[in-house]
């Protein structure tokens, strides 16, 4: 820890300021129209996919997004279809933040936040895929998949990262072939990579946080998340239709800036839609 | 058949899901035949990557060292946070802690998100294997936690291994001081009552015995030996002489990855 004294004024080292005042540390920056990181402000970290990262699922995507990085596994197995939906398979989505991705979470039972994103996301990607296309023989046998996404490093915007690894992985599904034997009822899977889950639209997240209540930043690290009042989420279609816009916080975003938000998640809808191609 | 309890704080499945049942490849699980053509004693290749991965913005809430861990298919994620206040605490020594868990998809069958018996004594074994190389003395009152996650397995033992090679990087990464790294590796004896190193699962299945070890190289010390099944005593004795070669060897690509991050490290402060 260097301190020294000039004129009466105490300096720090950068990280030490950092530590004991990471609000103000922050406001210098955004006064000055930067952000710590060097992004612009609207700009969205770089994604980084690999599809089929994981041998032992069926299904499986590794998204890295600066220090964020999130895996997603998804198990295949069978089981006797709902009596209302005959033919509809179930598809669960469970978002893990251990306490190896930060000291924010403990260990035990999910956070309120991991909570929330679960039940967000499930909610989104619900209708968003063919559930019908995992059924093996109506009224007996049908898929169940669950869709496990969990937190390697946390670094903000975790909601972003997990429905693009979602999405990536959800592609990445390849279901075996299967035979139901008639008399025994034992579902016997043969080659693997046969049939593929029908998905109706994909998803394309973009986060906004309105930081320090005055500056809204794309895509926020943790360190701007701690200070975030307000944030709003943006998720759009294949055909940049809106499928959601969800804003969280009591911090207030103007009719006009919500607009322009809508306008640069279509800018970074064609960015995930690259990183997902390649 | 499983039955999945229902979890209030999840999103629950179908109540009663099973694995549809899949071939089985049969493998001829023999030293000198191996299914992916490696000899006895090797080890699978080695990668790994400590600390974060870009080192500005880094929030205060990262851990203090963490480490990226593959041998072959296996995948393991280590997070190290201390020496710091805990709930346990020892005024003489500090306390080394260890959670270990893993991912519902990470073993060929369905994982459960609730922490089961297994990675419970898993998460002691490591915890056993690795605090008598830390210096616990220089950290009264404080707590040393590790937090591991299995991404993807590929043999149990094996996996263990690489969970304290692992948790061995990311201790040097956070800055805790140690004695010495900790270098572990598997066997298991084949059919013709060979010793075959780091076995994969299916290797593993067809094995009448499997032995880990786990080792402090520069001072030659033993910090941790399980062995599951039939020997003789010589066969336990040649076990013991051949994983310490081998576990010198995995100790070498610690060290040595260490060093280069450590030499890139200086690079980019420059």
């Amino acid at each position: 820890m260097s301190q020294s004294e000039k004129s009466g004024q105490i300096t720090f080292a950068m990280q030490t300021f950092e530590r004991i005042h990471p609000v103000e540390f922050q406001r210098r920056f955004l006064t000055q129209n930067t952000r710590l990181s060097g992004r612009e402000f609207s700009q969205f970290r770089a994604l980084h996919i690999v599809k089929g990262s994981i041998g032992t699922a069926q299904g499986s995507a590794t998204v890295r997004m600066g220090n964020t990085i999130m895996v997603c596994g998804i198990k295949a197995e069978v089981c006797e279809p709902d009596v209302k939906r005959p033919k509809h398979g179930y598809l669960t989505t469970n978002v893990e933040l251990s306490p190896m991705c930060s000291a924010r979470f403990r260990p035990g039972p999910p956070s309120e936040e991991a909570q929330v994103a679960s039940e967000h996301i499930h909610r989104l990607i619900t209708p968003s895929v063919d559930l019908t296309s995992l059924c093996i023989e109506e009224n007996k046998v049908v898929w169940a998949l669950s869709a496990d996404i969990v937190c390697i490093k946390y670094d903000g915007n975790v909601l972003d990262a997990a429905i693009v690894a979602l999405v990536a992985a959800l592609e990445n599904l390849k279901l075996p072939e299967v035979k139901v034997d008639p008399a025994t009822g034992v579902v016997e899977a043969g080659a693997e990579g046969g049939v593929q889950l029908g998905i109706v639209r994909r998803l394309f997240p973009a986060t906004f946080a309105l930081v320090d209540d005055n500056y809204l930043v794309a895509d926020a690290d943790d360190a701007e998340e701690q200070m975030t009042s307000a944030s709003l989420l943006v998720v759009l279609d294949d055909q940049g239709q809106m499928v959601n816009v969800w804003k969280r916080g009591a911090g207030i975003i103007s009719r006009d800036t919500i607009a322009k938000c809508v306008a640069a998640a279509a800018t970074r809808k064609s960015e995930i839609e690259h990183a997902l191609s390649t | 058949m499983s039955t999945n309890i229902i979890d209030r704080r999840r999103i629950n499945g179908p109540q009663r899901s099973v694995e549809p049942i899949y071939a089985k490849p049969v493998v001829a699980f023999s030293g000198d035949g191996r299914a992916d053509g490696r000899l006895p004693e090797s080890v699978r290749p080695i990668f790994m990557r400590t600390g974060p991965i870009s080192p500005q913005a880094s929030s205060a809430a990262s851990p203090s060292g963490s480490a990226y861990y593959e041998q072959g298919r296996i995948r393991i994620s280590c997070a190290i946070y201390g020496p710091r206040q805990g709930r346990k605490a020892n005024p003489r020594m500090g306390i080394f802690n260890c959670e270990f868990k893993y991912a519902p998809f990470s073993c060929s069958w369905k994982r459960s998100h609730l922490k089961t018996s297994d990675e419970k004594e898993i998460g002691l074994m490591l915890e056993q294997a690795v605090s008598p190389a830390i210096r616990l003395e220089v950290y009264p009152k404080a707590n040393v936690d590790a937090f591991v996650t299995v991404i993807e397995s590929d043999g149990k033992a094996a996996t263990i291994s690489a969970a304290i090679n692992c948790i061995s990087a990311a201790l040097v990464d956070a800055g805790i001081e140690l004695y010495d790294s900790v270098a572990a590796c598997s066997v298991a004896l084949s059919k013709d009552l060979q010793w075959v190193f780091d076995c994969t699962q299916q290797e593993e299945d067809a094995a009448s015995c499997s032995f880990l070890m786990a080792r402090m190289p520069s001072v030659d010390e033993v910090t941790y030996l399980l062995q599951h099944g039939k020997t003789t005593p010589k066969q336990t004795a040649d076990a013991i002489h051949v994983c310490t070669n081998v576990s010198t060897q995995v100790y070498a690509v610690i060290c040595r990855h260490l060093k280069e991050t450590l030499e890139g490290k200086n690079e980019s402060d420059q």
